[in-house]
C-alpha cells in the first residue's frame, strides 16, 4: 500500500544516490570512510541542516527566503561581539539566537501582515543586513573568541559533537511537529490551497508569521554553530549560505511551487551536497567543479520530477 | 495635491523622478562637490554595468510565470573570463575574443531559456542551479598552469577605450553603449511586436496562447537577451577595471533584481518599463555617489538599496490603498 | 412530517439581472430532491445561497424549524449543510485523512494530532459508505475524481451533515463510479440525510430521486414526486414556451463545404466527431456545459492536439498545430471565458483588439504602425458600438457587455472566413445580446461561415441554420431543418436520449 509511495519518494532516491556515492568514494579513497572524515561531513551538514528546517517550511507555504545567509551573518556578529565584550557564553548565544528570531519576525510581519511578496521582502532584508554586518565589523575579523563560546561548535556529549546532537534533535522534533501538530498540518494546507485553508477557519496569517519567524530563530542556531565551529566572525560569514540551504531543500524533494516536502528530505539534501563536496576533494577533483556538479544535480533532479509529473497528469 | 499623490502611486517613473529631485537637492546642499558637472558625468559610468543587468532582469521578470534570473551575475563572471582567457592567455585577437564573450553570455541565457520555456521548469530553480554551474565554469577556465584560478589582466592597450575613455567628460560606455541600448530596449518594449508579445505573455500565458502569441519563443528569447546583456556588461567591466576575475559578478544578480523591482517591474510579471528601470538606475547611482562623497562607507550602498526596496513596497501598498482611483 | 430545510421566497439580483425571483424550495430528511433546469435557470445561485457563499436580497431560510442566516461557507458547514462539487476542492498533496480533518483536527490531551483516531474514524466513515478504505494515507491528488468526491462525502458526514448538496456529481464519473455513488446516496438516505441532487442526466433521476423541482429563468416551474412525472413533461417545463424571435434570414445554399471534420477523437474529451460547415451558414452547437463542444472547437483552432481524425479546409487536409496556422487558414475562435482565456484585462482595448494581427500591422523591423493600429481599433470600437472613453481605456474598466464586444472585435479584426463563437453572449445584458446576434447574422450574410457554441437554447434556435447537439463528448443530435430545431428536440438530445436525427 504505502510501499509504492516510498519507492517513488524523493527521500529514497536521494538515499540511494548517497549510498552509491559512499560506496564509490570508499573504494576510491582510503581516507573517506574514516570516523574522522564522517564526523567532518556531519559537522559540515549541521548548520545547513538546521537552517533547512525553516527554509523547508517557508517553501512549503509557497514562499522563499533569500535573507537566510545575511541573518546568519548578523547573528554571528552579535554573538561574537557579545562574547568578546565579556558576556557569559550562554548569554551571548541566547542573544544571538534571539536576534535571529527578531529578524525573522521582521520578515514575517512584511510577508504575513502586509502581504508583500516574500522574494521582495527577503531581498531587501538581505541587502540591508549585509551592510549592517560590514558596519558592525568595520572590515575587521573577530578571531579572538573565548573558548567557551565555541561549545556550540566543538563541544561534545557522549563523544558526539554538539552540532550533530542539535541537528538530530531539531530534525526529529520538527519532523514530529509537521506530522503531529495541527500547525504543522496547516503549513502544508497553506501551500496547497491558501483560500480553502482560510475558509476552513485557519488563521493563515498566523501560520505564515510563525513560519518566517521560526526560520529566523533556526538561522540563529545555525549561526551559533558556524561561529563555534570556525571560531571566527568575518564580513563574509554566511555569504551564499541561503543558496546552499535552498539547494539542499529543493534537492530533498520540497516543491518550489509549494504544498509538499519534508524536513527530513531537506536533511538528506544537505547530506548529499556535503558528501559530494567532501568526496570530490578527497578524489582530488578540483574544488572548483563542486558548483558545477551541484548545479547539474539540482537541475537534473527537478527536471526528472517535472517530466514525471507531466506524465501523470 | 490629490492628483499628485495619485500620480505618485500609479506612475513609478514619476515617483522616482520626484525622489531623484529631492535627493539631488539634499545632496547639493550638504555636499558641495556633488552637483559639479564633472562629478555628475563621471558617476554615470558606475551605473552602466549594473544597469545592463537590471534591464535584463526587467525583461525576464515582465515575461511572468515567476520569471527571474539568479544566474545573471554568474553569466557576467563567465563571459568576463572567456574574454580574459581568450585574449590575455591564449593571445586571441581582442575583437574576436569579445565577440565570443558576448556569444558565451547569450548561450548561457539560452540554456536558462531552454529549461524555463521548453521544459516548463520554475525559473527560480533553473537559474539557481545554473548560477552554480556558470560560477564553477568561470573558476575552471580561470585556472592557470599551476592549477589555481587567477585573474587575467594583460589585455591589449586598445581594449581599454570601452571602459576608460571619455568624450567631453562623458564616459564612452555611457554614450556609445548604454544610452543607445536603453533606447533600443525602450523601443523594443514599447513600439514593436516583440514588446506586445512580451507583455501579453506576462499578463496571462493562457490568454496569450489563445491570442496567437508565440509564448514559448518569447520566454526563451528574454533569457537569451538577458544573457547577452550580461555578456556586454562583462565586456565593459573588464575594460574599465582592466582585469577579468571569476568573481566579477558575485552579488550583482540580487542587486539587479532589486533595481528592476524598484523601477516598477511587477515581480508577478506583465508590468514594467525600461524608463522605470532607467530611473531606478539613475536614482541608485546618484545615491551611491552621494553617500560616497558624504563619507559614508560604500558598504552602505547595498543597505540603502534594501531599505528603499522594502520602503517603496510599503509606500506602494499604502498609496494604492488611499489614492489609487482605478477601481 | 416537517421539512428540515425550507427556503422561502428567495430573491437575488445581480445588477439588473434577476437570478432568483421568489424561489421556494424544501427538503425532507432522508429524501433525494432533484433540482433541474437549463444553464442559467438559477440552480447554482440557489445552492450558493443555501451554502452561505451568497446572501439573498430577500427571503429566508428555515432549518429544523428555526430561521437560519448564513454569512459564510464555514457557518453552513457547521450547521450541517455541505456541498460536494463536480470538481472537488482539495489539498492535493495532503493525505485523505488530513483532507477530511483539516481545520477540525482531533487532538490528544498533549495537543498532538491524534492520527490513530483520525485514521480509524476515516476508515469507519468510508466503511459506513461501503467503501474499502485502503487509500486513506494516499495523497488526495493521486486519487481519481470519483474517489475524491467520495472522500468529500465522508468529510461531510464527519461534520455531521444533515443536508448534502451534489452539484452534477456524475458528469465526470465513469458508469461504474456513478453506480457506486448511487448506492452511497441510498445509504445516506437511510441515515436520514436530506440530499439535493443537481443533474443534467435526466435518465438517472428516476433511479435515485424522490422528488424533482424544475427551474427556469430564476423561477420554480414545477415540483413533483419523481414517479408522477414523465421525462417529456420535465423537458417541456425546462424549455418552457421560450419566445424565439423570428428573423428574416435566407438560408444559405449549402454548396461549398469550407470545413469538414472527420472522426475526430481525443481521449477524455470527445469521440468520433463528424460534421461539415458550409459557406455562409450558421451552425449551432448545442449541449450542456462540459459536453466537449469547446474542446472540439479548440482543436480546430490548434490549441488541443487530437488523438485521431482529420480536419479538412476547402477540400484540403490540414494539420493545425497551433493557432497561427489556424489563423492563416482563416479560422478565428472566440473563447467562452473572457477573463481567463479571452482578454488581457489589465491592458487597453487597443492592445487587446490588435494582438492577434499585430505582425500584419508593422512597418519594418517589427515596429508597430500606430496609426494603422489606432485606425483598426477605432473602427471596431465604432462598428460594435463599444462604450468606452477611448481605445486606450483598460478592459477592466468596461462593463461585461462591452468587454464581450472587445473580445468579438479582437477576432473580427483578423478578417476570418470561419468564425467560431463559444458562448458569445455569456453574462451580457439584453440589449448587447441582441446587438451581438444581429452582428452574427450580418457576418453570415456576407459569406462568413459561423459556428455558434451556446448552452442557451433561445440563442441557438434564433441564430442557427442547422444544429448539432453534443452530450458527454459525442454527437447525439443533428437537426438540419429549421422546423426541427425546437427546445424539446434539442434538450432531448442534450440530456442523453439516444441519437436523434432529423434529415430530409
Amino acid at each position: 500500500m504505502g510501499l509504492k509511495r516510498v519507492i517513488k519518494s524523493r527521500e529514497l532516491t536521494v538515499s540511494l544516490v548517497m549510498i552509491g556515492l559512499v560506496i564509490f568514494f570508499s573504494l576510491s579513497s582510503k581516507r573517506f570512510f574514516t570516523a574522522n572524515n564522517i564526523r567532518n561531513i556531519l559537522l559540515q551538514v549541521s548548520s545547513i541542516g538546521v537552517a533547512s528546517i525553516g527554509m523547508t517550511m517557508i517553501i512549503i507555504t509557497g514562499g522563499i527566503d533569500v535573507s537566510a545567509g545575511s541573518i546568519l551573518g548578523i547573528v554571528a556578529v552579535v554573538l561574537g561581539k557579545a562574547a568578546v565584550g565579556g558576556f557569559p557564553a550562554w548569554l551571548a548565544i541566547i542573544l544571538g539566537i534571539l536576534v535571529g528570531l527578531a529578524l525573522g519576525s521582521v520578515n514575517a510581519s512584511f510577508v504575513a501582515l502586509l502581504g508583500i511578496p516574500p522574494i521582495i521582502v527577503t531581498l531587501g532584508m538581505m541587502s540591508l543586513l549585509r551592510s549592517l554586518t560590514y558596519t558592525f565589523l568595520g572590515g575587521r575579523w573577530i578571531a579572538s573568541l573565548p573558548e567557551s563560546i565555541r561549545w556550540m561548535g566543538l563541544g561534545k556529549i557522549l563523544n558526539i559533537p554538539i552540532p550533530i546532537w542539535l541537528t538530530i534533535i531539531l530534525i526529529a522534533y520538527f519532523s514530529y511537529f509537521m506530522k503531529y501538530k495541527s500547525l504543522g498540518r496547516y503549513v502544508y494546507a497553506v501551500g496547497n490551497n491558501i483560500e480553502a485553508t482560510r475558509i476552513a477557519g485557519v488563521n493563515t496569517k498566523r501560520v505564515l508569521f510563525f513560519v518566517y519567524a521560526l526560520a529566523g530563530l533556526l538561522y540563529g542556531v545555525a549561526g551559533a554553530i558556524v561561529v563555534g565551529r570556525t571560531g571566527i566572525v568575518q564580513t563574509n560569514t554566511g555569504n551564499n549560505f541561503e543558496l546552499q540551504v535552498i539547494a539542499a531543500t529543493v534537492l530533498g524533494g520540497t516543491s518550489i511551487l509549494g504544498g509538499k516536502g519534508t524536513v527530513f528530505g531537506s536533511l538528506l539534501g544537505s547530506l548529499l551536497i556535503a558528501l559530494l563536496s567532501n568526496g570530490l576533494i578527497l578524489l582530488n577533483v578540483p574544488a572548483l567543479t563542486e558548483g558545477l556538479i551541484i548545479g547539474i544535480l539540482i537541475l537534473g533532479s527537478v527536471a526528472i520530477d517535472v517530466i514525471k509529473n507531466r506524465g501523470e497528469e | 495635491m490629490k492628483k499628485f499623490l495619485n500620480l505618485m502611486a500609479t506612475n513609478r517613473s514619476f515617483f522616482l523622478f520626484i525622489f531623484l529631485i529631492a535627493m539631488f537637492l539634499v545632496f547639493s546642499f550638504v555636499i558641495p562637490e556633488f552637483s559639479t558637472i564633472y562629478n555628475i558625468l563621471n558617476m554615470t559610468k558606475y551605473g552602466v554595468e549594473i544597469g545592463l543587468l537590471a534591464f535584463a532582469e526587467t525583461l525576464i521578470i515582465i515575461s511572468g510565470g515567476g520569471g527571474i534570473d539568479l544566474s545573471i551575475g554568474s553569466i557576467l563572471s563567465l563571459s568576463a573570463m572567456v574574454i580574459g582567457v581568450l585574449a590575455g592567455r591564449l593571445g586571441m585577437n581582442i575583437v574576436l575574443a569579445s565577440i565570443l564573450g558576448l556569444i558565451a553570455g547569450g548561450l548561457c541565457g539560452a540554456v536558462n531559456g531552454f529549461f524555463v520555456s521548453f521544459l516548463r521548469m520554475p525559473p527560480l530553480i533553473v537559474t539557481l542551479s545554473t548560477m552554480y554551474v556558470y560560477d564553477s565554469l568561470a573558476l575552471l577556465i580561470a585556472v592557470d598552469k599551476w592549477g589555481n584560478p587567477m585573474p587575467v589582466s594583460n589585455f591589449p592597450y586598445g581594449y581599454f577605450f570601452i571602459g576608460q575613455q571619455t568624450y567631453f567628460n562623458i564616459p564612452f560606455q555611457v554614450i556609445a553603449i548604454f544610452i543607445p541600448l536603453a533606447l533600443i530596449l525602450h523601443f523594443l518594449l514599447s513600439k514593436t511586436t516583440f514588446g506586445r508579445y512580451l507583455f501579453a505573455t506576462g499578463n496571462s500565458e493562457v490568454v496569450a496562447r489563445f491570442s496567437n502569441v508565440p509564448v514559448k519563443k518569447i520566454k526563451f528569447s528574454v533569457y537569451v537577451i538577458g544573457g547577452f546583456l550580461a555578456g556586454l556588461a562583462a565586456l565593459i567591466m573588464t575594460s574599465r577595471i582592466a582585469s577579468a576575475r571569476p568573481d566579477l559578478g558575485a552579488g550583482l544578480n540580487l542587486q539587479a533584481i532589486t533595481i528592476a523591482v524598484l523601477g516598477g517591474t511587477n515581480i508577478m510579471g506583465g508590468e514594467g518599463s525600461i524608463l522605470g528601470t532607467l530611473m531606478a538606475i539613475v536614482v541608485i547611482t546618484a545615491l551611491y555617489n552621494g553617500l560616497q562623497l558624504a563619507g559614508i562607507s560604500s558598504i552602505w550602498q547595498v543597505g540603502t538599496l534594501g531599505i528603499i526596496l522594502i520602503g517603496s513596497a510599503i509606500a506602494n501598498i499604502i498609496l494604492s490603498r488611499k489614492y489609487s482611483s482605478v477601481e | 412530517m416537517e421539512p428540515i430545510l425550507k427556503a422561502k421566497k428567495i430573491v437575488k439580483n445581480f445588477g439588473g439581472v434577476k437570478a432568483l425571483r421568489e424561489v421556494d424550495f424544501d427538503l425532507f430528511a432522508g429524501e433525494v430532491h432533484a433540482l433541474v433546469g437549463e444553464n442559467g435557470a438559477g440552480k447554482s445561485t440557489l445552492i450558493k445561497i443555501l451554502t452561505g457563499v451568497l446572501e439573498p436580497d430577500s427571503g429566508e431560510i428555515e432549518y429544523f424549524g428555526k430561521k437560519l442566516v448564513l454569512k459564510s461557507p464555514r457557518e453552513a458547514h457547521e450547521a450541517g449543510i455541505v456541498a460536494v462539487y463536480q470538481e472537488p476542492l482539495v489539498y492535493k498533496h495532503l493525505s485523505v485523512v488530513e483532507n477530511i480533518f483539516l481545520g477540525n483536527e482531533i487532538k490528544k490531551k498533549n495537543g498532538n494530532v491524534d492520527w490513530q483516531r483520525e485514521r480509524s474514524i476515516t476508515r469507519e466513515l468510508l466503511k459506513s459508505l461501503d467503501i474499502d478504505p485502503y487509500f486513506i494515507d494516499e495523497p488526495m491528488g493521486s486519487l481519481s475524481t470519483g474517489l475524491q468526491q467520495l472522500t468529500l462525502i465522508a468529510k461531510a458526514l464527519n461534520y455531521n451533515a444533515k443536508v448534502i448538496i451534489f452539484d452534477e456529481p456524475t458528469a465526470i464519473l465513469t458508469e461504474h463510479e456513478a453506480q457506486r455513488l448511487f448506492s452511497i446516496i441510498e445509504r445516506l438516505k437511510e441515515k436520514g440525510v436530506g440530499i439535493i441532487y443537481i443533474s443534467h442526466r435526466l435518465e438517472e433521476l428516476p433511479q435515485i430521486a424522490d422528488r424533482i423541482t424544475i427551474m427556469r429563468d430564476g423561477q420554480v416551474m414545477g415540483n413533483f414526486d419523481m414517479n408522477q412525472v414523465t421525462r417529456e413533461k420535465i423537458i417541456e417545463l425546462m424549455a418552457g414556451h421560450t419566445l424565439i424571435e423570428e428573423l428574416k434570414r435566407t438560408p444559405p445554399e449549402y454548396t461549398d463545404v469550407v470545413l469538414e471534420v472527420r472522426n475526430l477523437s481525443k481521449k477524455g474529451m470527445y469521440q468520433d466527431i463528424d460534421f461539415k460547415l458550409y459557406r455562409g451558414e450558421i451552425l449551432g452547437f448545442s449541449g450542456l456545459v462540459g459536453a466537449g463542444r469547446s474542446e472540439v472547437m479548440q482543436t480546430i483552432f490548434g490549441l488541443i492536439k487530437p488523438d485521431s481524425g482529420e480536419i479538412i479546409i476547402n477540400g484540403k487536409k490540414v494539420n493545425v498545430k497551433d493557432p497561427s496556422i489556424a489563423m492563416k487558414l482563416g479560422i478565428a475562435y472566440i473563447p467562452e471565458d473572457r477573463g481567463s482565456q479571452g482578454l488581457f484585462k489589465a491592458l487597453t482595448i487597443n492592445f487587446n483588439v490588435t494582438i492577434p494581427i499585430i505582425e500584419q500591422l508593422t512597418k519594418f523591423l517589427g515596429i508597430v504602425d500606430n496609426s494603422r493600429e489606432k485606425e483598426i481599433a477605432t473602427r471596431y470600437l465604432k462598428w460594435l458600438q463599444i462604450k468606452a472613453p477611448s481605445i486606450y481605456t483598460l478592459v477592466n474598466n468596461l462593463s461585461g457587455g462591452n468587454q464581450q464586444k472587445v473580445l468579438i472585435a479582437k477576432w473580427l479584426a483578423t478578417s476570418p472566413k470561419i468564425l467560431i463563437l463559444d458562448e458569445p453572449t455569456r453574462g451580457v445584458d439584453v440589449a448587447v445580446k441582441s446587438q451581438i446576434h444581429n452582428e452574427i447574422l450580418r457576418l453570415a450574410d456576407s459569406g462568413i461561415s459561423i459556428i455558434v457554441v451556446s448552452s442557451e437554447l433561445p440563442e441557438i434556435i434564433k441564430l442557427s441554420d442547422r444544429v448539432i447537439v453534443m452530450h458527454e463528448g459525442r454527437i447525439t443530435g443533428r437537426f438540419d431543418k429549421k422546423e426541427s430545431i425546437t427546445p424539446t428536440n434539442l434538450l432531448n438530445a442534450a440530456t442523453g436520449a439516444r441519437m436523434v436525427y432529423s434529415r430530409d
